[in-house]
């Protein structure tokens, strides 16, 4: 093994595509994207609930509309006066949504309402229908029981759950796991995606080294394994530079965010003069709960070592394959784990120590993503981390073998795709 | 001491042997041709010979020491899959190859200026490769193969794809080298090329060395017993003669070796009473007959590259 000619191969990779106009434009685009997703998301949420459904009640007991009504006055029409034909031939023509017929059995006997509606409006607006509904009525049962006051603000109180965390250091912390089960989910994805991208940065460049033929004329000067090393070591380099642009770039703005509102509040109030709301004011205005730095260096480790993994594998699909379209095939059995390690995390987002969750973050092909995840939203045991640490590295170097193998012998074969049972043949052969 | 010594070396791919106890040397200061079809085991011959693919049994002896990464930086390659990377500019392209074969920077700068130089290419130092035309790309692809000035240079089918200018190109720079006390070494299945340069051949078929030496020596063996006929009017005669073969034939002209015993004179004879002969001349076999009849004809394994 030469270091001299790594690092060479290392810095044309990373020269070449840290120059491009791809690169520069991804750096750039990325982050807006990132924003304009989440705009978008937003942009949904405040659409749906613009939306209104009506719908026509026909209340037969005469108590139960007004207090739908003060529910939501936009959805709940009265119909009392409206026949059942001009009521269905409504919701035919779409004039309405759908009808409710309250009766006295609704409310005395503990029967069912029910709903006839042309079917639009899906899951959550039947749900809050049903809450409605319910609530209503429950109101209404109440009132025929004539229970005192106090029994129905019982029934009006809302219970929630404040927790804190209490560490094995003995302190109280408030708890962040709402917020940080986001984190985890997103950093995830990222994990995913970024597997995905810098993978098949690799693979295609591998790919372009076999067809523009310069491959025979480096293997000429260079080790197969030099090659190799060097060219997932310089994807590796652009990677973190693109990391570290987009972590800077953020914490560079929430830094001069914070200054930024706090001049113009102080400019603003200094012609209230009141300084000291101010002051209270700012941090509630910015509090966002940081992330934990070993989060963070967690996420970058994880992600390092899932790269070298995965890309080692990518390298060797590039160099088995005769042409770009031709890596589909040969990309099913490495994509899969990394795919179902993506769904896995929809499961250990909601419950990080299940049994499923803390078996399969412990497993290589997967740890990248679901330890990651784990250890954003839980307290992951120490033993665990370093488990998968050590069996990413044990399995690292086995797909390194391995590829190494492969790669040798697929960068010098031209014309055909090789089968797996090529590649089989050509790990026993060398 | 030889500058390549190869011995007994052998390599299969799976069932097939490719290159089987194939021996020969090469002599410093030479041109040496490496003969056969396509598929005669030439290109994994120069793959090992490279340290690009390692050997299954035998030994290669470079300058003194068995092929190494050492010994890969003291050899200039010219791959018959030849190409640049697109996106790079030309001078980056020819500084990064030629640091990868040991150069410093600026011993790679000053060299490159140099033959682009010498090649009339200037001002091509900031174009991109994917910009340039083939027969520029051609010219990038010389200098990236001579820039680091190794002892040893070895082109595979060097001017297969290569266009007239380019051809005549090589052809200068290698003998341009030759004279510079360089060794070559280069393959190809078009005979007549190898009969105007080379000093020295081995020919390849089937993997293995079927003959190998120098040039004349092996032209002189086989004698001159070969005819160049050149004639007009009706070529059914040359059907009438036994034990000869008739090589590129056409309306009018013939090369005819002579197996058995016939005269050579007969030849003429039949010739004048059946066409009127333009010219009659005794030669040594060309090389594509050396290399027929010392493989027999139905040992050949891939006759429409040879006849090419």
């Amino acid at each position: 093994m030469n270091w001299r000619q790594i690092f060479l191969v290392l810095r044309r990779e990373y020269i070449t595509r840290v120059r491009s106009k791809g690169f520069i434009w991804a750096t750039i685009l990325v982050p807006l994207g990132f924003a304009a997703f989440i705009g978008v998301m937003v942009f949904i949420q405040v659409w749906e609930s613009d939306e209104t459904f009506e719908i026509g009640v026909k209340d037969e007991t005469g108590q139960i509309f007004q207090s739908l009504y003060d529910i939501n006055p936009d959805r709940y029409l009265d119909q009392m006066d409206l026949s059942l034909d001009s009521l269905r031939s409504m919701v035919q023509t779409d004039d309405l949504t759908g009808y409710i017929i309250i009766s006295e059995e609704n409310v005395s006997a503990g029967q069912n309402p029910e709903l006839i509606y042309s079917g639009s409006g899906g899951m959550e607006f039947l749900m809050s229908v049903e809450s409605d509904l319910r609530e209503v009525i429950r109101e209404e049962k109440l009132r025929r029981a004539d229970v005192s006051d106090d029994v129905k603000q019982i029934y009006d109180e809302r219970i929630s759950l404040n927790s804190r965390r209490l560490t094995r250091e003995g302190l109280e912390e408030d708890d962040d796991t709402v917020f940080l089960s986001f984190v985890g989910f997103l950093l995830g994805i990222v994990i995913f995606i970024s597997i995905f991208s810098y993978g098949g940065y690799v693979t295609r460049g591998v790919i372009e080294e076999k067809t523009n033929r310069i491959v025979e004329v480096i293997a000429s000067s260079v080790r197969p394994i030099e090659l190799l090393i060097g060219k997932m070591a310089g994807v590796g380099a652009l990677a973190i530079t693109q990391f570290g642009i987009w972590i800077i770039t953020f914490t560079g703005l929430s830094a001069i965010a914070g200054p930024i509102a706090l001049s113009l509040m102080e400019s603003s109030s200094q012609m209230t003069g009141d300084m000291a709301a101010v002051e209270a004011e700012l941090p509630a205005f910015l509090d966002l709960p940081s992330l934990p730095p070993s989060l963070i260096i967690y996420f970058i480790l994880f992600f390092i070592l899932g790269y070298l993994l995965y890309s080692s594998l990518f390298a060797a699909i590039g160099s088995a394959a005769d042409s770009e379209t031709d890596t589909q095939q040969l990309m099913m059995p490495v994509a899969l784990p990394i795919f179902i390690s993506y769904f896995i995390m929809f499961h250990t987002w909601r419950s990080p120590d299940s049994i499923l969750s803390v078996v399969s973050s412990i497993i290589p092909f997967f740890s990248p993503i679901l330890m990651v995840t784990r250890i954003a939203i839980t307290e992951v045991p120490f033993w665990q981390i370093a488990t998968a640490i050590i069996l990413m590295i044990i399995t690292f170097a086995g797909t390194m073998w391995v590829s190494s193998k492969i790669y040798k012998v697929g960068i010098l074969s031209y014309g055909s795709t090789a089968s797996y049972k090529d590649l089989l043949r050509w790990i026993k052969q060398s | 001491m030889h500058t390549i010594q190869v011995e007994h070396l052998s390599k299969s791919f799976g069932k097939t042997i490719a290159v089987n106890d194939v021996s020969f040397n090469v002599e410093r200061g030479k041109i040496f041709g490496l003969l056969g079809p396509n598929g005669a085991g030439k290109t994994t011959t120069i793959r090992m010979i490279n340290y690009i693919m390692p050997q299954d049994q035998g030994k290669i002896i470079i300058n003194g020491i068995p092929v190494s990464p050492k010994t890969q930086k003291m050899i200039g390659y010219m791959p018959e899959e030849r190409g640049l990377y697109k996106k790079m500019k030309v001078g980056e392209q020819l500084i990064y190859l030629a640091q990868l074969k040991g150069m410093t920077t600026a011993d790679a700068r000053t060299k490159i200026k140099y033959w682009l130089k010498r090649f009339g290419a200037e001002d091509w130092h900031g174009k991109v490769v994917g910009e340039l035309s083939k027969g520029m790309s051609q010219k990038i692809q010389f200098i990236s193969t001579i820039v680091h000035d190794p002892d040893i240079y070895i082109f595979d089918e060097p001017f297969s794809g290569l266009d007239p200018i380019n051809s005549e190109l090589l052809k200068e720079i290698i003998i341009e080298l030759r004279k510079e006390g360089k060794t070559i070494l280069f393959s190809t299945h078009r005979m007549e090329q190898v009969e105007q340069m080379c000093d020295d051949i081995c020919l390849f078929n089937n993997g293995k060395v079927v003959l190998t030496g120098n040039l004349r020596n092996v032209k002189k063996d086989f004698g001159k017993n070969t005819v160049l006929l050149e004639f007009q009017g009706d070529d059914s005669f040359l059907d009438t003669f036994e034990n000869v073969r008739i090589n590129n034939r056409s309306t009018n002209f013939a090369e005819i070796r002579i197996l058995g015993d016939l005269n050579h004179q007969d030849i003429l004879h039949t010739a004048m009473k059946h066409a009127e002969v333009h010219k009659f001349q005794l030669v040594e076999p060309s090389l594509n007959e050396i290399f027929i009849s010392t493989v027999g004809e139905d040992n050949i394994k891939s006759q429409e590259a040879l006849l090419s």
